[in-house]
């Protein structure tokens, strides 16, 4: 730290050499004072004054007023241009929201004030004003109706359709929301956002605050196509004011080409549609941490908890659905609004219950232990008739090993792994798992006919095992397979 | 120079003296600044006004006064920036390369409370070299407004508030 004595003498010295132009200042300063520490602060101060640019230059106020506007609070009773304000109802990242009369025509509307337009230029400021104009044509059930977009004093104020109701921000993390009702909010949601990019409008700013819940029960989208009015300047994932207890504003909802800055489409809101559909079913964000910076990084690079684990009742189909949404790639995730609405439809959308993975196990177990007795039936039967069905006992054994540890594998993977995985299991091994239970199904078939003239009562059991492995396998595994796992997208995904 | 008039912003008149002065104040940028921002410098005169009215400060003179709604419009606007969690993401910013992030406003709001802190330490220093930085960076005074406000010649307002920017550029690049 500088005594006041050697601060003044480094203030004379550097007031005496600002003005002049480089050279050998350096050599001057030296001459001039002893003390190499005033020296080398001189010296210091000299090169930051030549790097820094326009630093402190101009009146911060200009450039940072939203800091302020966003903070113009109107009282009840005051008017705004023809609007007249009764209370605030909320209010964000771009400004407060009220209650408000269009004292024109009667009705009550959300009046949003902003920020003045930032932007530097005419032709920008032209631009987010037409795009906002667009935003404000759509007409959709699940979008909350703009009625206009006036400038008033400065400050750009948007009517818009009052809704009643609550955000769906304030849903999450209170009670679970039943299958039917996540269902229900993905298709309303995804329902609206095809109709807005139907008119090429994109939203890019999806995220539970920006959904009401109106009092009937439905889901209208707020702001629709407004995300471009707020002041960004660049600042891509700079946290906005947030509501308390909630995680922290846009940038926990933007997807990874939002925060890498890449171009931005419809499927920029498929995966903030994702996210939030996550956070609806589960009450936790997918990528949650505990800072905006890694929260970030985990948009851009983290695995989400499989949602399947968190909600196991939830229709698979659905499941599928949300998981493709979250998909880092914009190319991976669907390639519309219009496509995911078809992929939900597509779908079974039941409810998994819980009961069905019990049986599942049991009829898992039951023929594991089946595939013991159709090696040990094939093999009494070549002790009963030498030579001739050498070649059967064989086929029939080796298909029970075979079968024997497929199974074990599929019970493990469901004892360990989430259903997710078992499923990939299934689909995977499905056709395998019916080539060898037919192998053994008919093998056993053969014996059994053939062993009957001889021997009727073994014959027959023989036999009768033999058929049961083909009923099971085309009859009874389909059906404790559905009632564990839905069986359909077992069916459907094996086709892809 | 105006006659030394000691007020008082309790009684209503004095109030509107005040409020006035700020008024003026402001004006310094609001004829320079650019259609549309009117409103926000209005508001902040409010505010600083309303903070103002809350001291007991008796103003020994106009100078006094500038300096006194000076810091209070810096006060102001640390204020909102730290309730906007300013220095979380002043942590976040590239600071190597300070004057290019800067040209966003977001990164200068974000900067707003690391400044307010370097000023302080400036002030222990150099009272008035962190005056000059309130005058010409918060309030947005003009060099010529700001040595009149400060009592000395224009060259040497400017020399010394280059020395002072250098200084707080320096603090505020962290570190080197």
């Amino acid at each position: 730290m500088m005594t006041s004595s050697q601060w003044r003498r480094v203030r004379d010295l550097f007031e005496q050499v600002v003005d002049l132009p480089g050279g050998d200042v350096q050599d001057w300063l030296a001459r001039q004072e002893p003390d190499p520490a005033i020296v080398a602060e001189v010296r210091s101060l000299l090169e930051h004054h030549t790097v820094a640019g326009d630093f402190l230059n101009e009146g911060v106020i200009g450039r940072v007023s939203d800091l302020l506007a966003a903070d113009t609070v109107f009282e009840a009773g005051a008017v705004l241009g023809d609007y007249e304000i009764h209370k605030e109802v909320g209010r964000g990242g771009m400004g407060r929201v009220y209650l408000a009369t269009d004292r024109r025509l009667g009705r009550s509307v959300a009046l949003k004030v902003l920020a003045p337009l930032l932007a530097r230029n005419a032709a920008e400021r032209d631009r987010l004003r037409q795009e906002a104009r667009a935003a404000a044509s759509l007409n959709h059930p699940g979008i909350c109706t703009i009625y206009a977009i006036e400038e008033i004093e400065d400050q750009i104020v948007i009517a818009a359709e009052y809704i009643d109701g609550h955000r769906l921000r304030e849903e999450i993390g209170g009670t679970t929301p039943s299958p039917r009702e996540v269902v229900d909010a993905a298709r309303e949601l995804v329902a609206a956002l095809a109709a807005a990019h139907a008119r090429g409008i994109t939203h890019r700013d999806l995220k539970p605050e920006n959904v009401m819940r109106t009092k009937t029960g439905h889901l209208k989208i707020l702001d629709f196509g407004l995300a471009l009015l707020e002041p960004r300047d660049g600042m891509a994932a700079a946290p906005r004011i947030t509501t308390p207890g909630a995680l922290v504003g846009t940038p926990a909802y933007m997807s990874p080409e939002q925060l890498t800055n890449g171009p931005i489409d419809v499927r920029t809101d498929l995966f903030s549609l994702g996210v939030t559909l996550y956070e609806f079913a589960t009450g936790v964000h997918p990528f949650a941490a505990d800072s905006p910076m890694a929260l970030a990084a985990r948009i851009l690079e983290g695995k989400p908890q499989p949602l399947s684990t968190l909600r196991p009742d939830l229709p698979r189909q659905l499941v599928v659905v949300i998981e493709r949404c979250l998909q880092k790639k914009p190319e991976d995730r669907f390639v519309s609004a219009a496509e995911m609405i078809l992929a939900i439809a597509s779908g079974d959308l039941r409810p998994v219950s819980q009961g069905g993975i019990g049986w599942w196990r049991t009829h898992v177990r039951a023929t594991l232990g089946l595939y013991f007795a159709a090696a040990a039936a094939a093999w009494l039967v070549r002790e009963s008739f030498h030579g001739a069905s050498e070649l059967l006992f064989v086929v029939v054994a080796l298909a029970a090993a075979f079968g024997g540890v497929l199974r074990g594998h599929l019970l493990f993977t469901e004892r360990v792994h989430d259903r997710a995985r078992v499923l990939g299991e299934l689909v995977r091994g499905g056709t395998l798992l019916t080539l060898v239970d037919m192998t053994i199904g008919l093998g056993l078939l053969v014996e059994g006919l053939w062993l009957t003239p001889a021997r009727p009562l073994t014959g027959v059991l023989v036999a009768a095992l033999g058929l049961w492995f083909v009923v099971a396998r085309l009859r009874i595994e389909p059906g404790t397979t559905d009632a564990a796992f839905g069986a359909k997208i077992v069916a459907r995904a094996g086709d892809r | 120079m105006a006659e030394p008039r000691p007020f008082h912003p309790d009684s209503d008149a004095q109030a509107a003296a005040v409020y006035n002065e700020l008024r003026q104040l402001a004006a310094a940028y609001m004829r320079r600044e650019r259609q549309g921002f009117t409103l926000q410098a209005t508001a902040l005169v409010h505010e600083a006004y309303i903070r103002l009215a809350g001291t007991d400060i008796v103003f020994k003179d106009r100078h006094h006064f500038v300096g006194i709604a000076a810091r209070s419009m810096r006060q102001i606007l640390v204020d909102r920036a730290r309730a906007r969690n300013a220095q979380k993401r002043w942590a976040q910013l590239d600071k190597v390369s300070l004057t290019e992030s800067l040209v966003h406003a977001a990164a200068e709001e974000a900067m707003l409370p690391a400044l307010d802190e370097a000023l302080t330490r400036l002030e222990q220093l150099d009272p008035e070299q962190a005056r000059i930085i309130e005058l010409r960076y918060f309030v947005g005074l003009s060099v010529e407004e700001a040595a009149a406000a400060m009592n000395i010649s224009a060259a040497t307002l400017k020399r010394r508030f280059a020395m002072a920017r250098a200084w707080l550029f320096r603090e505020l690049k962290g570190g080197a």
